[in-house]
């Protein structure tokens, strides 16, 4: 019985003082280096002028999360100072954002897209106006919040039709019209024209952006949505969008078959002529090898428009809540990382992002991002509307809309409207 | 209760009930304050109380309501195929046949692939291998693209969280028949009981507790069910598959409603709660103490 | 007769076995194609077995690292469940009283709360301990398991609970008679008796634990302290997967569970046996 007695006491205590205090193996919070290469470069780094806080990262592109953690070793090297990369996966990135600010947790730098996903996160934004690297932003690219430049963006993107230039001529795609004869043609030919895909962006998100955007004043014309003010169904924009994306129904492959993945892969395979996609896209080459064809970007053609869609789809920003110290460190980290040599190659080379900073120049571009560059660079562009959408409206009200159209034979483009007139009175309210 | 039973009491209960409060009922408490507030989640943004106003506009959801019988509807159906088919296993398994060990690992397997991962490679075959089925044998009715019809979409969360739980019910339910005691079965075959007899009238019995707990489990977990949710419908097509947690989430943190998803969380537990908790004393009430 | 009657019962469970197991067909074969492969199908054979990304995987996660904070987190969670939720559950059994009745009943409805609904308020708790006891919770592994031990309690308990009933109580009586205290009654007689059940709960809660991805993802977050499925980020982007790295990482993940669950269910079998009481 003594045994026991003893082994039992040793568990409670162990129990107690182990779940209370915390278990061996942990951190003592973020201030103590990780464990593994962080650790070693710092003793090796020349001595900087003045040792500054160690500073956290949290952001939301999965795709240049491992260049940014050797970009974070570089910086280490060169100043001395510690950064620490955070992980996440897309989809989760803004709920995690959300439970990491709610606990106090960091991040010292977080990213965040523009429109509500900015606004509902401001109380955090640390004032940006009067750090250097602001004035090096392109016009209207930065984030504003109340008037303050808050952001600095990732890098400009752009979407439209992604076509292949050895099936397509873009002067067959210019109207309705023409836009149609060249589906049919396709269909013809034993190809599919265009292909949207299932994912509610690209099924309904970016395609859905032209109508608004084609708008005198786009975010007037949300605000008059969200009252009840105006009807897409009774805007002229809308009912030609309708026209096309009943034309698109008629004559290509239901998207609701087609995944991200498919419809990229049909597309270098040469069995899909063009896509609504973004110059992200082209990534997605990578192992097809050659593709033995041209591709371009050109606009929707919808209501005459001639202009591609581009925006910024993410900025980084500084948490005000951090201490001051730390907001300190931050900001030395955003200004290495647009200002220093190794800091615009990374971005350029690494990222690959088209910059949006007008001391960054563009280099080793891929034919569709040269495309928006290029547009983003005269100026013919259209906005990205869908960034005053009301938060969340895309994914939950009005992907589902866009379903039903694309399941239901009998559904017409003018009734789509209609309930994706119903849909957005409901989210808006 | 003397006093040093008290003491034990507490000594053997208290550290586990301390955790379980302060991870457990501190958050939930937390959050039906929350429910009587209009507040997006962003601790410095306003909280407005708003009373019984984010309880009120639930019943105007018909969102909601359409997901709480969506939930239902797939909880009834799961509830019976994970069990049937755990029992089954179970049973199977425990016979002294030379490939039941194999077997048994090779139910339980679907188990440890977790939670996000395995609706993506669900869809793999309720698109990629159906379609090709569909195309060998002409049988184009059964084999399509299940997630792309709203009831059959239904169906396949459902075969996807049997094809889960299964397993785990299984082992359940082997622990449950390992403690009948071999003597008791001899004994009846000896008496001429046929399988069905010694089925019904003593493993079954015994196996209450295992009732109990299967059921209960796989109440909570198809209730609860996430995950799969997300990763192979996403709540689609046109929301004919949006369950309760999912649509909970999406009030949270797609819309930023926070009051309103706590207040959708509080009322669907009340009601769930009530059900489950009739459904375990009734079970318990059956269970024999050996 | 009979003996043909066991081959073909043998038969069409290994076939029902290996029809149940298809879906882990997929996630091997598409470990081993570059995305055009995958393109051309995904359900056919890779045309090669090359374990490069595998390699790129492991490489990616910092696998070694990554699967000790697992381990770590793991076994610990695991030992402390299995410890205070069997004596909690005991006492609850035990001591038929109101107060046990309500507890019992509270931590199973608590099971049916969705955890999404938690996490925002849980994340609000642990600040506060963090900044008013100076306890750290939250991006260590103790505060982790401590979080493991608070959401996994309930079901440790009812499991236990629902088999306390096999536990014999006459053995308890005449322990207590030759005068046994109530740890000495629970971790000489009860404990071992309940061996099956606890080997169910601790596999239950190791592949649970393994796989989890939300609490970690809220908690963590150096990459130091990352598990293994936490380290699987870099392969699932907004609207794309690096399938075959998702795919060699979900199989790399998998694997210890496996072996760990192929030894523990052969201990369940044995345990039966010896644990009977003499």
């Amino acid at each position: 019985m003594k045994k026991v007695k003893k082994v039992f006491g040793l568990l409670t205590a162990t129990v107690l003082i182990g779940a209370l205090v915390g278990c061996g193996g942990s951190n003592s919070g973020s201030s103590s280096p990780s464990a593994s290469a962080s650790g070693s470069a710092s003793a090796s780094a020349p001595a900087s002028a003045e040792k500054l806080k160690k500073i956290t990262i949290f952001q939301s592109k999965v795709e240049i999360a491992q260049p940014l953690e050797d970009l974070a070793k570089k910086y280490t090297q060169e100043t001395g100072n510690q950064v620490e990369v955070w992980g996440s996966a897309g989809d989760a990135y803004l709920t995690q954002l959300q439970a990491k600010l709610t606990s106090n947790q960091g991040p010292s730098i977080f990213s965040i897209g523009p429109g509500p996903e900015a606004a509902k996160f401001k109380s955090y934004f640390y004032d940006l106006s009067n750090e250097p690297y602001v004035k090096n932003i392109a016009p209207n690219m930065d984030l504003k919040e109340d008037g303050k430049t808050v952001g600095v963006p990732y890098g400009v993107e752009g979407y439209g039709l992604v076509y292949n230039k050895s099936l397509v001529d873009p002067k067959n795609v210019t109207d309705l019209a023409s836009f149609t004869k060249t589906l049919q043609d396709l269909k013809a030919k034993g190809k599919n024209g265009l292909s949207l895909s299932q994912e509610a962006y690209f099924l309904i998100g970016h395609i859905i952006n032209t109508p608004f955007a084609l708008q005198p004043d786009p975010q007037a014309f949300i605000d008059k949505l969200n009252k009840g003010e105006v009807k897409m169904a009774d805007t002229k924009e809308f009912q030609e969008f309708g026209k096309f994306i009943d034309a698109i129904k008629a004559n290509t492959i239901n998207p609701m078959q087609v995944k991200y993945d498919s419809q990229m892969g049909d597309f270098a395979t040469g069995k899909t002529a063009m896509v609504h996609q973004g110059n992200w896209s082209y990534g997605m080459f990578k192992d097809y090898g050659k593709l033995g064809f041209d591709v371009g970007m050109m606009p929707f053609p919808l209501a005459g428009n001639n202009k591609l869609a581009v925006g910024v789809a993410s900025n980084w920003v500084i948490n005000g809540k951090a201490d001051p110290d730390e907001i300190k460190a931050a900001s030395a980290f955003l200004n290495w990382l647009f200002t220093s040599d190794t800091g615009k190659n990374a971005i350029v080379n690494d990222f690959k992002f088209i910059p949006a900073m007008t001391n960054i120049e563009a280099a080793n571009l891929d034919p569709l991002s040269k495309t928006v560059y290029d547009a983003a660079k005269s100026g013919q562009t259209i906005p990205w509307a869908t960034n005053y959408f009301p938060q969340g409206i895309i994914i939950n009200d009005l992907t589902p809309v866009a379903q039903e159209y694309f399941l239901k034979k009998d559904m017409t483009g003018q009734q789509f409207l209609q309930k994706l007139d119903a849909a957005w009175a409901k989210a808006s309210k | 209760m003397k006093r040093k039973d008290k003491g034990w009491f507490a000594l053997f209960t208290v550290p586990l009930l301390f955790i379980f409060t302060t991870v457990v009922i501190i958050p939930f408490i937390i959050g039906i304050v929350y429910s009587f507030y209009k507040w997006d989640g962003i601790p410095a943004n306003p909280k407005i109380f708003v009373g019984f106003n984010n309880f009120v506009q639930i019943f105007q959801d018909d969102r909601f309501i359409a997901s709480a019988w969506n939930t239902v509807k797939f909880t009834v159906f799961a509830l019976i195929a994970v069990n049937l088919l755990g029992l089954v296993f179970s049973l199977i398994v425990t016979t002294k046949l030379r490939v039941s060990n194999a077997a048994r690992t090779m139910f339980f397997m679907p188990n440890l692939i977790g939670g996000l991962i395995l609706g993506y490679i669900w869809q793999f075959i309720f698109t990629d291998a159906f379609n090709f089925i569909g195309d060998k044998t002409g049988l184009h009715s059964i084999f399509f693209n299940w997630l792309l019809d709203p009831q059959y979409a239904l169906y396949a969360m459902v075969i996807v969280f049997t094809w889960q739980m299964a397993g785990y019910t299984m082992i359940i339910y082997i622990a449950g028949i390992q403690g009948v005691p071999d003597d008791l079965i001899e004994a009846a075959k000896v008496d001429g009981a046929n399988l069905w007899h010694r089925l019904t009238r003593i493993i079954f019995p015994l196996l209450m507790p295992s009732f109990t707990i299967c059921l209960f489990l796989t109440l909570s977990g198809a209730f609860k069910i996430f995950d799969v949710n997300l990763s192979l419908t996403k709540g689609g097509p046109s929301n004919a598959t949006e369950m309760f947690a999912m649509n909970i989430y999406n009030e949270i943190f797609g819309y930023g409603h926070y009051g309103l998803g706590q207040a959708k969380a509080i009322i669907f537990f009340l009601v769930v709660a009530i059900i489950t908790l009739t459904q375990v004393i009734i079970t318990k009430k059956r269970e024999v103490q050996m | 007769m009979k003996q043909i009657g066991k081959y073909v019962s043998e038969i069409l469970l290994v076939v029902l076995a290996v029809a149940f197991l298809s879906p882990v067909y997929i996630m091997v074969v598409n470990s081993f194609k570059n995305r055009a492969e995958l393109y051309q199908s995904a359900l056919a054979l890779p045309s090669s077995l090359s374990f490069q990304y595998y390699a790129q995987a492991m490489d990616k996660m910092n696998f070694l690292t990554a699967f000790r904070n697992s381990l770590f987190v793991t076994v610990v969670s695991v030992l402390f469940i299995v410890i205070l939720s069997s004596m909690t559950a005991w006492m609850l059994v035990r001591t038929n009283n109101r107060l046990s009745q309500i507890i019992f009943m509270t931590l199973v409805a608590t099971m049916l709360i969705p955890f999404q609904t938690l996490m925002m308020p849980l994340m609000q708790v642990m600040d506060f301990i963090r900044t008013n006891f100076h306890i750290p919770m939250l991006n260590t592994h103790g505060g982790l398991i401590y979080m493991n031990v608070g959401f996994n309690a309930s079901m440790a308990v009812f499991l236990y609970h629902g088999f306390m009933k096999s536990v014999p109580i006459a053995l308890e009586e005449a322990a207590t008679l030759d005068g046994c205290s109530k740890f000495g009654v629970f971790w000489r007689i009860v404990f071992p008796l309940l061996k099956t059940i606890t080997v169910t709960i601790a596999i239950l809660d190791v592949i649970a634990l393994w796989n989890d991805y939300l609490l970690p993802s809220l908690t963590l977050a150096d990459k130091g302290l990352r598990t293994i499925p936490l380290s699987t980020f870099y392969f699932f982007g907004e609207f794309t997967i690096v399938w075959n790295l998702a795919m060699a990482g979900l199989t790399l993940t998998v694997i210890p569970v496996v072996i760990f669950y192929v030894f523990s269910q052969k201990y369940i079998i044995k345990g039966i046996a010896a644990g009977a009481v003499k």
